[in-house]
């Protein structure tokens, strides 16, 4: 009866304050185990050696001057200014700012897009995510192939719709060396949105019904609902979709090798492209480990910050 | 009819719309593969890849998976396809192990600096496999198995363990706790409440692990080109090695006919379990 | 010979000193009961019994054998979890039998003692079951078994009955009580509801931050709470709490107010040299004084009661404090406004309200 325990004694509120806040004892249960100590170490060696020591290894390559082979003499920042000086790396490092907005913001509209209209309790939802989803399955060799020849001009949509009768019809930027790149986000959205849609539905799946009721009685119109009070309240899961999306373009490289191979000449390269045909084509260590280290940057600038905020919203 | 009705009438209608034609925008490169691989060659040369084949044959599908060549080598994407079984299926049990184990001990037991690692871990998956390709081919070639088959399944293995430990470890540090204290009172012990207690709870994410490990390893196509050696190419760089080879007539249809049928097992693993595959892409979506 | 001896135990969580200095002897064929609010280190104390938690100090005795550094499985224990911890892909005869099986016991026994565990508790039809497929009397029950199968020397219960609704936890509290009598085993309980502990313990050890603040008998600890949090925690409506000053010759009476009410040779603990202190009055222990002029009245405004069936609880207030009272429906209706009330003055405890102990 907890009445009596606060009032019966309005005096003692030292006692009543140490009943209450007694010490809080929760911690998780964890047994020891020489085994589980064991079973780890190899996972950490290789995390050390494969993943960091390597990564390691390759920052400071950068800064050698290495060529067709590493060599350790420490040159400084001599690759960088190399490297940004070198046209087609230009091209590419503009590039993945370019492929990488209009990827992000395209994806994200329209999986957010076919997130809400599915929200909307429509019927054969089941068979729309179904068909919005398949990409996500496709290898990015198949997604570029497929967009090669949908966008070729001779055998793709231009020839289609000159066959239709247009036959002044052109949409030949595939071939195109300054249209080349918007392509690239064509298939980009085509294969990711279905994964922003299926994130961002169990966002909205998982808001509170007791809103949406709210929001009926106050007769606001669901367009408004979704624009001013349902996305705003996924805003730290849209900046998830945001990264994962960021990333992806950084990291991204079978989706430009099978579609565009980087061309017209390199007039569609992008950085991954860049750093394996210096490695292992042209055999610049030095340029494709500078390369690397401005990939690894990038990605760091991005995940960094997210992780951060991440893990501090969640031990709040 | 009210106002208000009609006007939710038509909002439903636009929905609709709206809805079938992103559905035309995700089907339609997929329909026109399709369409092109029943075509016959003649066909193909003389429509646009957007018509429906006159009369729809296997022939390039057998073609493609016999024959197909890439420069002068004319073996067909069966040999591509085989080479990506060997790789396949050693590397998913063994990432997968791997990973149910580190999870295991990472979340149920107490272990110095778990959190640590599980910051590297976490780290670690968001890595350019580009930083550190050259390093790994230096490390395969000292100890004399670059480019063989079981240099191509240490990499993908290498690569799974970040994403595979964290699935598993947010997966078992949610069942309880109290599960452990009662099989450790039982007697058992790390192995024995691993094989006894906990696999036996894991069929879920054994399935989403293995389909994500499956679908990533199947559509590699870096990893492939620089590991796996000539012998061992995957069936991706095959694909995607016929498909840019400009010697000749381009054999569109024999070319989308190999495209189907590289993509056919992810297809299939998505078309019979889509909800483990979504659960596991929607996890390891940082990979790579 | 204590089946159970825990001497000096502590424990602390980084700055968190959740166990301090802990002495908890228990014989054998007792029930004890670990009770306290949550945080007090009840489960910490079971868990370390167990052998599932490290311990920074203190040593753990079972059964004459000192376990402070065995295994869980080594100490001769057996446990029940508060959500059963069954294992859900194993059938309820897996349950019972994987501890035996880990011990490499023969198939003979084994078979033997879930016979007879599932006989005794009544599941012997529910063997082929999982878990998912049982309600959660029957989880219970099967967690039960699964410690009974173990013969061990001590049987741990951590908060068993909570996650059961109120009709069922009333009905394995019998069983439990039935099956400590018919076995005669040790038990040490841990649990936050005081009605489990008062019916089930032959001893209580109530807790608060890290220490037992009492040992004894659930009459002790009702009729003599050793400290004010004791009083304070056990019982409900808990115990009326009055500020007082200790007068007259040898501290013969107490003032609260504008009266002095006798002591009567209350038993005061050690020679005593507190002046102010606290009373404490069990609820049933305030009755209506009506016409009869008994001395040790106090005058009291009705605020309002709260008619709980069997007898009704009356409120009022006297001066700074308000005050509980059962009382039998019959007086409570009809009172209101000025009432003056009667205090058994043989019943009080009294505390010193620096340290918190009964005088």
């Amino acid at each position: 009866m907890p009445l009596n325990r606060s009032i019966a004694i309005p005096w003692s509120g030292r006692l009543a304050v140490t009943a209450a806040g007694a010490v809080k004892a929760s911690r998780p249960y964890r047994a020891r185990s020489l085994m589980a100590k064991l079973v780890l170490v190899p996972t950490v060696l290789v995390m050390l050696v494969c993943f960091y020591g390597s990564a390691l290894w390759t920052v400071y390559i950068s800064m050698t001057r290495s060529f067709l082979l590493p060599t350790y003499a420490f040159a400084g920042g001599a690759q960088y200014e190399r490297l940004f000086h070198t046209p087609r790396w230009q091209v590419a490092y503009s590039n993945m700012f370019l492929f990488g907005v209009l990827d992000i913001v395209g994806t994200l509209f329209l999986g957010t897009l076919l997130a809400v209209l599915l929200d909307r309790r429509v019927r054969f939802e089941g068979l729309f995510r179904t068909i919005m989803l398949y990409p996500l399955s496709i290898s990015f060799i198949v997604t570029g192939l497929t967009w090669q020849w949908v966008l070729s001009p001779t055998i793709g949509f231009q020839n289609f719709i000159r066959g239709l009768g247009w036959n002044d019809f052109v949409f030949d930027w595939i071939t195109q060396p300054d249209r080349a790149i918007y392509t690239l986000v064509f298939a980009g959205i085509w294969h990711q949105s279905g994964l922003i849609m299926a994130i961002m539905l169990a966002g909205l799946r998982g808001i509170d019904r007791e809103i949406w009721r709210a929001i009926r009685v106050e007769g606001i119109p669901a367009w408004r609902a979704y624009i001013h009070i349902i996305l705003p309240m996924l805003r730290p899961l849209i900046v998830t979709c945001i990264v994962l999306i960021a990333i992806a373009v950084v990291k991204s490289y079978d989706l430009v090798v099978a579609m565009t191979n980087g061309g017209p000449g390199f007039a569609s390269d992008l950085p991954g492209k860049f750093v394996v045909d210096f490695e292992f084509e042209r055999a610049n260590i030095g340029q494709a480990s500078a390369a690397a280290t401005v990939m690894l940057g990038s990605v760091l600038a991005i995940v960094a910050p997210y992780l951060y905020f991440e893990l501090s919203r969640k031990n709040r | 009819m009210t106002a208000a009705s009609a006007q939710a009438r038509i909002g439903r209608i636009g929905l609709y719309v709206l809805l079938l034609w992103t559905c035309l925008f995700f089907s339609i490169p997929l329909l026109v593969v399709i369409a092109t691989s029943l075509k016959t060659s003649d066909e193909v040369r003389t429509f646009s890849i957007f018509s429906l084949p006159a009369s729809p044959s296997f022939a390039a599908w057998v073609k493609a998976w016999l024959s197909a060549c890439t420069g002068l080598n004319c073996g067909g994407v069966h040999v591509g396809f085989w080479n990506s079984v060997r790789i396949l299926i050693p590397s998913v049990i063994i990432s997968v192990f791997a990973g149910s184990v580190t999870g295991y001990a990472l979340s149920h037991w107490r272990v110095r600096g778990a959190n640590i690692i599980m910051l590297f871990l976490l780290l670690g998956a968001f890595i350019p496999y580009q930083v550190i390709l050259y390093p790994l081919v230096k490390m395969f070639s000292t100890i004399g198995i670059y480019s063989s088959l079981p240099c191509i399944i240490s990499v993908h293995v290498l690569f799974g363990l970040p994403v595979m430990s964290l699935l598993f470890r947010n997966y078992y540090a949610g069942l309880p706790e109290e599960l452990v204290k009662a099989a450790r009172i039982d007697g058992a012990g790390f192995w024995r409440i691993f094989f006894w207690v906990m696999l036996p709870m894991s069929v879920n994410i054994l399935i989403v692990a293995t389909i994500l490990q499956t679908t990533g390893i199947w559509n590699d196509y870096l990893l492939g080109l620089i590991f796996a050696g000539r012998d061992n190419i995957p069936m991706t760089v095959q694909l995607n090695a016929i498909s840019t080879t400009s010697t000749g007539v381009i054999e569109y249809n024999v070319n989308t006919a190999a495209a189907l049928l590289t993509a056919l097992p992810p297809l299939l693993i998505y078309f019979t379990s889509g909800r483990y595959f979504v659960r596991g892409i929607t996890a390891g979506a940082v990979k790579g | 010979m204590s089946a159970v001896s825990v001497r000096g135990l502590s424990k602390a969580f980084g700055p968190l000193r959740v166990l301090r200095d802990i002495d908890l002897p228990v014989e054998a064929g007792e029930f004890t009961v670990l009770l306290g609010p949550s945080g007090c280190g009840k489960s910490t104390l079971l868990n370390a019994i167990a052998g599932l938690e490290d311990i920074d100090g203190g040593t753990i005795e079972i059964g004459d054998m000192d376990v402070t550094h065995h295994e869980p499985s080594k100490r001769g224990i057996a446990m029940v979890f508060q959500s059963y911890a069954l294992y859900p892909t194993m059938s309820v005869r897996g349950n019972l039998s994987f501890g035996l099986r880990v011990k490499s016991t023969p198939k003979r026994e084994v078979e033997k003692r879930i016979e007879w565990a599932s006989r005794l508790l009544q599941i012997d039809e529910l063997l082929d079951r999982k878990p998912s497929q049982l309600s959660g009397g029957q989880r219970q029950r099967v967690a039960i078994g699964r410690a009974l199968v173990q013969q061990a020397r001590v049987f741990l219960f951590d908060e068993p009955l909570s996650n059961l609704d109120a009709k069922l936890r009333t009905e394995m509290r019998v069983e439990l009580k039935r099956l400590h009598k018919e076995l005669g085993a040790t038990i040490i309980y841990v649990t936050h509801d005081q009605i489990e502990a008062m019916t089930l313990a032959t001893r209580i050890a109530v807790m608060r931050g890290g220490r037992i603040e009492q040992y004894a008998t659930p009459d002790t600890l009702y009729e003599q709470p050793a400290t004010l949090f004791v009083a304070g925690f056990v019982g409900s409506p808990a115990m009326n709490f009055l500020r007082g000053e200790l007068v007259g010759d040898a501290m013969r009476a107490v003032r609260f107010g504008a009266v002095t009410l006798p002591l009567n040779g209350y038993p005061f603990q050690h020679g005593q040299v507190a002046r102010d202190v606290v009373i404490g009055v069990r609820p049933e222990h305030i009755s209506l004084a009506q016409d009869i002029p008994i001395e040790a009245t106090v005058e009291a405004d009705t605020l309002f009661m709260e008619p709980m069936g069997a007898d009704t609880l009356g409120w009022f207030q006297c001066g700074e404090h308000r005050l509980a009272a059962r009382l039998s429906p019959q007086v409570a209706r009809g009172i209101n406004g000025r009432v003056r009330l009667n205090f058994a003055m043989d019943q009080v405890s009294l505390f010193d309200p620096e340290s918190e102990a009964r005088l």
